[in-house]
C-alpha cells in the first residue's frame, strides 16, 4: 500500500468528486495511471482501476462533466420513446437515418426534466452543485408535452403536488410526533416501535368504535323510542359506574339494551328497513376481519424483511457494525449506555461462539442434568399455571353471589376476581424470570421463553373467565341477561387493569425511582432503579386489546373506552419510559421487535376468536334482552336473511359449498402452494451457486492481479535491463567513435 | 416561522424542496434549527459557514461517535465546517424518505475513514472502537476475532476489506439499518 497510498491520499482528502475525476475520467485507465501504475505494480493498486470499482465513482463524474444526457438516458420512459423512434427510422427503410445521431434525444419534455431533477435528490453532491444541475436541466430548450399526453402529465402534476401537500398536513397533525422523537432520543429506535405499535392499537380501536356506533350505536339512539324502561334506583352512582350495574346496565354501554327489530322510516315517503340485529353480527365480522387483516399485513412486513436477513444469519456480525448505532440518539446518558450494550452484545456474541464450543463438549452426565433441570422447570411453571387458573375459578366462584351490606365490602366481593387476576399477571412474571436462570439458555431464547410464558399466564386468566362464565350459564342461576353479565366482567376487568397501571407507575414506581436517583445507597438503588422491560408493556397494551376484542360484542361501547385508555397508555408509558426507567441493557432491534408485537398480538386475536364463534353458532341468547332474543344462536339471524335472499344466490352459495366445487378449487390451491415451494428451492439453489461463483470471481481476480503486478514487474526490469544494455552500448560506440 | 420565510425567497424554498427530500415547511423547520447552532451568524448571513465544533453542537450529532465523520461527508469544503445547504443535505439524506441506496451511499462514505474507497482493517477497527466508546475496551484477541467474523461474512471475493457493493448488499439485508439510520428533524 505503500506508493499506492503516498498517491492517492492527497486527492482523496480534499473529496471524492475531484478524486473521481481524477481516476475515473473514463471507465478504463488513462495512460497517465498506466503510468503511475508502472511506477508501482501493487495488485491492491491495480485493484482500484479495475471497472467494477469505478462505476460508483463514474455515475457521479459523468454528472460533474457536464454531459447530463447521460442520466437522460437512463430514465425509463426517455429510453421507450428513443426506441420507439428508432423503430420507426427503421421502418421507413432509411438505413442512414438510423446511422446518424439522433437529435430527438437532445430535446427534451417537461416530464422527463421533471423526472431528472428528481433525480438529482439521489445524488451525493453537495448543494449548491445540485443547484447547478437543475437549473442546466432547467435552462435546456424542452418540448411541450401534446394532447393526451400533455394531459396526463398535468394530471399527474396536480396529483403530486397533493400528496405533497397531505404529507406536509400529516406531519403537522401527526400524533406524538415529538413525544416519539424525545422518547427515540432517549432509548432508541426498537423502544420507539413500541410506542408506535401502541399508536397503531389506538387506531385500530377508534376504527372498531367508529364502525360500531355509525352502524349500531347511531340508529339505536335515532330510531329507538326511548323511555321503555325506568332505570332501577341506584344508590350510588359511583360504585355503577365502575361495576357496570345499576343505571350503566341499561345504558347503551352492554348488549342488553339493544332492541330486536327491523326498523322503518320513511325517506321520500318511501318505507325503508333498517335491520339492527343483523347489522350487529355483520359489524362484528367485519371489525374483527379488518383488525385480522391489518394485522397480517404488517406482520408479514416483518416476517419478509426477517426472511431477507434470516437466510443462514451470516450477517450477524455486520449488522452489530454498521447497523448498531442508533443516529437518532441525542442524549448523553442514553449514548454512554448505548455505548455499553454495544459493548455487551458484542461480547456476548463472541462469548457465545466460545459457549457453543463448550456445548460440544459438554460431558453427558451435565446434559442429562440439564435436561433434568428443563424439564422440572417447565412442569413447575405448568404447575403455576394451572394454580393461577384454579383460583382464578375459585374466587370467581365463591364471590359472584357475595353480597354485603357495606358497601366497600361489596365493592371489594365485586371486582375481587379481577384482582386476583391483576395481581397474578404482576407477580408471577417474576417468578418466571428468576427460574429460567437455571435453565442456562443463551440471552435471546431466554427473551423469547419469558414472552413465551407470560403470554401463557394472561391467556390461562382470560380462559379461566370464558370458564366461569360458560359455568354461569349452565348453572340453575343463570343471570338475566348473561350477555350483559359477561360484558360488566369484561368492563370491570379493563378498568382494573388500567387503574392498576395508573397507580403501579405513579404511586409505586415513581417514588421508587425517585429515591434511588437522590439517594445514594447500593442497597436503595437495587431496588429502585427499573429499566424500560419491553416485553412485559407490549404484554400489557395486547391484554388490554384483547379484552377489548372480547368485550366489544358484549359491550359495544367498549371500543370507545378502551380507545381513550390506550390515549391515556400513551402518556403513562412515556412516563414510566422518560421518568421512571433507565434504559435497558438488552439491545432491542426495531424490526424484530415490531414482528414479535404483531405475532403476539395474533396469538391472543386468535384465543379471543375462536370461543366467540363457538357462542355464536352454539350459544343459545338470552331471552330477556338484547338483538337476539328468541333466536336459538347468533348465527342464526344471518342464515334467516340468507334464505331471504333471491333463489339464484342461494344456488350459488349452495354450490361453493359443495365437493364439486371445493375439491377442485383444494387441489389447484394444493399444485399452486408446490409450484411456489419449488420455485423457492430453486431461488434458494441459485442463491448458493451465485454466492459460489462470486467466490470464484474474487479468487480468479485475486490471482490476475497478482500476475499482472508480477508481469509489469518483469516488464520493467526487462526495461531496465535494455536500457542498460543500450547505454553500454551508447558507451561502447562512444568509446569506438573516439 | 416569519422570521424564517423572510431569510428565503420562494424560489429559494422551491429549490431546495426540488432538490432533497423536504417540503417547504420541513426546510424552513430545519433552517430554524440550524439557525440555534449559531444565532447571530445565522442571522446575518442564512448560509453562514459553521465551524466543525459548532455542528457537533447539535444533539444528535453531538454524541454521535461518527459526528464528525459525518460533518466531514456533508461539508462541501470538506473540512468539516459546514453551510446551511450542506446541513440540508445532511438532515435529507437522514431523513425517513431518503431511500435505501442513498443513505447506503453515505454511511459508507462516513465509515470509510482513510477515504481509499474500501472499509479495510483498519476502517473496521475504527468503527467498532467508535461504537464501544471510550470507556468500554475490548482485547486484542477479541478485536481480531470480531474483524475476522465481519469479514468472513461479507467479504465475498476474499480481498480482506470490504467494496461498496459488498457493503451495499449488506445493508440490503438488514432490515435495521433504515430505522437506525435516521434522524427525525
Amino acid at each position: 500500500m505503500s506508493g499506492g497510498g503516498n498517491k492517492k491520499k492527497p486527492t482523496k482528502t480534499q473529496g471524492w468528486e475531484e478524486a473521481g475525476s481524477e481516476f475515473y475520467q473514463e471507465s478504463y485507465p488513462t495512460d497517465a495511471e498506466l503510468d503511475a501504475l508502472q511506477r508501482d505494480p501493487n495488485p491492491k493498486h491495480l485493484a482500484t482501476l479495475l471497472p467494477s470499482k469505478q462505476t460508483r465513482a463514474a455515475a457521479t463524474i459523468r454528472i460533474r462533466t457536464n454531459d447530463n444526457r447521460t442520466i437522460r438516458r437512463q430514465t425509463a420512459s426517455r429510453s421507450r420513446r428513443d426506441s420507439t423512434v428508432h423503430r420507426r427510422a427503421s421502418t421507413a427503410g432509411d438505413v442512414q437515418v438510423a446511422m446518424l445521431p439522433d437529435l430527438s434525444e437532445n430535446l427534451s419534455n417537461e416530464q422527463t426534466t421533471w423526472e431528472e431533477i428528481m433525480q438529482i435528490k439521489g445524488m451525493p453532491v453537495p448543494m449548491s452543485q445540485k443547484k447547478e444541475m437543475k437549473a442546466k436541466i432547467l435552462n435546456e430548450p424542452n418540448l411541450r408535452l401534446q394532447g393526451y399526453e400533455q394531459l396526463n402529465w398535468k394530471r399527474r402534476k396536480i396529483w403530486r403536488q397533493f400528496i405533497s401537500r397531505l404529507k406536509e398536513m400529516h406531519t403537522k397533525i401527526e400524533l406524538w410526533r415529538s413525544a416519539l422523537k424525545r422518547i427515540e432520543g432517549h432509548f432508541g429506535t426498537g423502544v420507539v416501535a413500541y410506542f408506535i405499535f401502541l399508536k397503531y392499537l389506538l387506531f385500530l380501536n377508534l376504527f372498531i368504535f367508529t364502525v360500531i356506533f355509525l352502524f349500531i350505536i347511531l340508529p339505536t339512539i335515532l330510531l329507538v323510542n326511548s323511555d321503555t324502561q325506568n332505570p332501577p334506583n341506584s344508590s350510588n352512582v359511583v360504585f355503577d359506574l365502575i361495576q357496570g350495574t345499576g343505571f350503566m346496565e341499561h345504558s347503551l354501554l352492554f348488549y342488553g339494551f339493544y332492541p330486536n327489530e327491523t326498523f322503518d322510516y320513511l325517506v321520500n315517503e318511501s318505507v325503508m328497513y333498517y335491520n339492527l340485529p343483523l347489522a350487529y353480527v355483520c359489524i362484528t365480522v367485519v371489525y374483527f376481519a379488518t383488525s385480522l387483516v391489518s394485522m397480517v399485513k404488517s406482520a408479514a412486513n416483518g416476517f419478509k424483511e426477517r426472511l431477507i436477513e434470516g437466510e443462514g444469519q451470516f450477517y450477524q456480525y455486520c449488522n452489530f457494525i454498521f447497523g448498531g448505532w442508533d443516529f437518532c440518539i441525542h442524549n448523553e446518558k442514553s449514548a454512554a449506555i448505548k455505548h455499553k450494550a454495544i459493548y455487551n452484545e458484542i461480547k456476548a456474541c463472541l462469548a457465545a461462539e466460545r459457549l457453543e464450543e463448550m456445548k460440544q463438549n459438554r460431558t453427558k452426565g451435565e446434559h442429562t442434568k440439564l435436561i433434568i433441570v428443563r424439564i422440572l422447570v417447565n412442569v413447575i411453571v405448568l404447575a403455576v399455571l394451572g394454580a393461577c387458573g384454579t383460583a382464578i375459578f375459585f374466587v370467581f366462584q365463591e364471590f359472584r353471589n357475595e353480597s354485603s351490606d357495606d358497601y366497600f365490602e361489596g365493592l371489594l366481593f365485586q371486582f375481587l376476581p379481577s384482582i386476583t387476576i391483576v395481581c397474578f399477571n404482576i407477580l408471577v412474571p417474576f417468578l418466571f424470570k428468576y427460574l429460567i436462570q437455571f435453565e442456562r439458555y443463551s440471552p435471546l431464547v431466554v427473551v423469547r421463553f419469558t414472552l413465551f410464558r407470560t403470554v401463557l399466564l394472561r391467556l390461562a386468566s382470560i380462559f379461566t373467565l370464558y370458564i366461569t362464565l360458560g359455568s354461569v350459564l349452565t348453572s340453575s342461576e343463570k343471570p338475566n341477561c348473561w350477555e350483559t353479565f359477561a360484558g360488566q366482567q369484561i368492563y370491570k376487568l379493563v378498568i382494573t387493569d388500567f387503574a392498576t397501571h395508573v397507580i403501579l407507575t405513579f404511586l409505586v414506581n415513581f417514588p421508587r425511582a425517585f429515591i434511588a436517583r437522590h439517594v445514594e445507597n447500593k442497597f436503595i438503588k437495587l431496588v429502585g432503579e427499573q429499566s424500560f422491560d419491553l416485553p412485559k408493556h407490549v404484554l400489557d397494551v395486547v391484554y388490554l386489546q384483547t379484552l377489548c376484542w372480547l368485550g366489544c360484542f358484549y359491550a359495544p361501547l367498549l371500543s370507545f373506552i378502551a380507545s381513550l385508555i390506550f390515549f391515556f397508555m400513551f402518556y403513562i408509558k412515556k412516563f414510566v419510559c422518560l421518568v421512571n426507567s433507565n434504559p435497558s441493557a438488552t439491545v432491542y432491534r426495531a424490526s424484530r421487535s415490531n414482528s414479535m408485537f404483531m405475532i403476539v398480538l395474533l396469538v391472543s386475536f386468535v384465543s379471543v376468536v375462536a370461543p366467540l364463534a363457538y357462542s355464536f353458532s352454539e350459544v343459545e341468547p338470552s331471552r330477556g334482552c338484547g338483538p337476539f332474543r328468541d333466536l336459538p344462536s347468533v348465527w342464526s339471524r344471518v342464515e334467516f336473511t340468507f334464505y331471504s335472499t333471491p333463489d339464484w344466490v342461494q344456488s350459488v352459495v349452495a354450490f361453493l359449498s359443495t365437493a364439486g366445487f371445493a375439491v377442485p378449487v383444494f387441489l389447484l390451491l394444493f399444485l399452486l402452494l408446490y409450484y411456489f415451494r419449488a420455485v423457492n428451492a430453486a431461488n434458494r439453489q441459485m442463491v448458493v451457486v451465485l454466492k459460489n461463483q462470486l467466490v470464484l470471481e474474487g479468487h480468479d481476480k485475486q490471482f490476475l492481479l497478482e500476475r499482472l503486478s508480477k508481469f509489469i514487474k518483469q516488464q520493467q526490469e526487462h526495461q531496465k535491463r535494455l536500457r542498460h544494455v543500450d547505454v553500454l552500448q551508447d558507451g561502447d560506440t562512444n568509446i569506438s567513435s573516439n | 416561522m416569519g422570521q424564517g420565510r423572510s431569510q428565503f425567497s420562494e424560489e429559494e424554498l422551491q429549490d431546495y424542496q426540488d432538490l432533497t427530500y423536504f417540503t417547504k415547511k420541513e426546510v424552513l423547520y430545519a433552517h430554524q434549527k440550524f439557525k440555534v447552532l449559531a444565532p447571530e451568524k445565522v442571522g446575518h448571513n442564512k448560509n453562514a459557514k459553521l465551524p466543525m465544533s459548532k455542528m457537533l453542537n447539535y444533539p444528535e450529532l453531538n454524541v454521535n461517535p461518527f459526528g464528525d465523520r459525518i460533518c466531514k461527508v456533508f461539508s462541501s469544503s470538506r473540512d468539516g465546517d459546514c453551510t446551511f445547504e450542506d446541513f440540508l443535505d445532511m438532515m435529507s439524506v437522514f431523513s425517513e424518505a431518503a431511500p435505501k441506496s442513498v443513505k447506503a451511499e453515505h454511511a459508507f462514505r462516513i465509515f470509510d475513514f482513510d477515504g481509499d474507497d474500501m472499509l479495510g482493517i483498519s476502517d473496521l477497527k475504527q468503527i467498532i472502537e467508535r461504537l464501544i466508546g471510550k470507556d468500554n475496551h475490548l482485547g486484542e484477541q477479541e478485536m481480531e476475532r470480531l474483524i475476522q467474523n465481519v469479514l468472513e461474512e461479507a467479504d465475498l471475493d476474499d480481498d480482506g476489506a470490504l467494496s461498496f457493493a459488498e457493503f451495499e448488499h449488506i445493508i440490503d439485508r438488514s432490515s435495521d439499518f433504515l430505522n437506525v439510520f435516521r434522524m427525525r428533524l
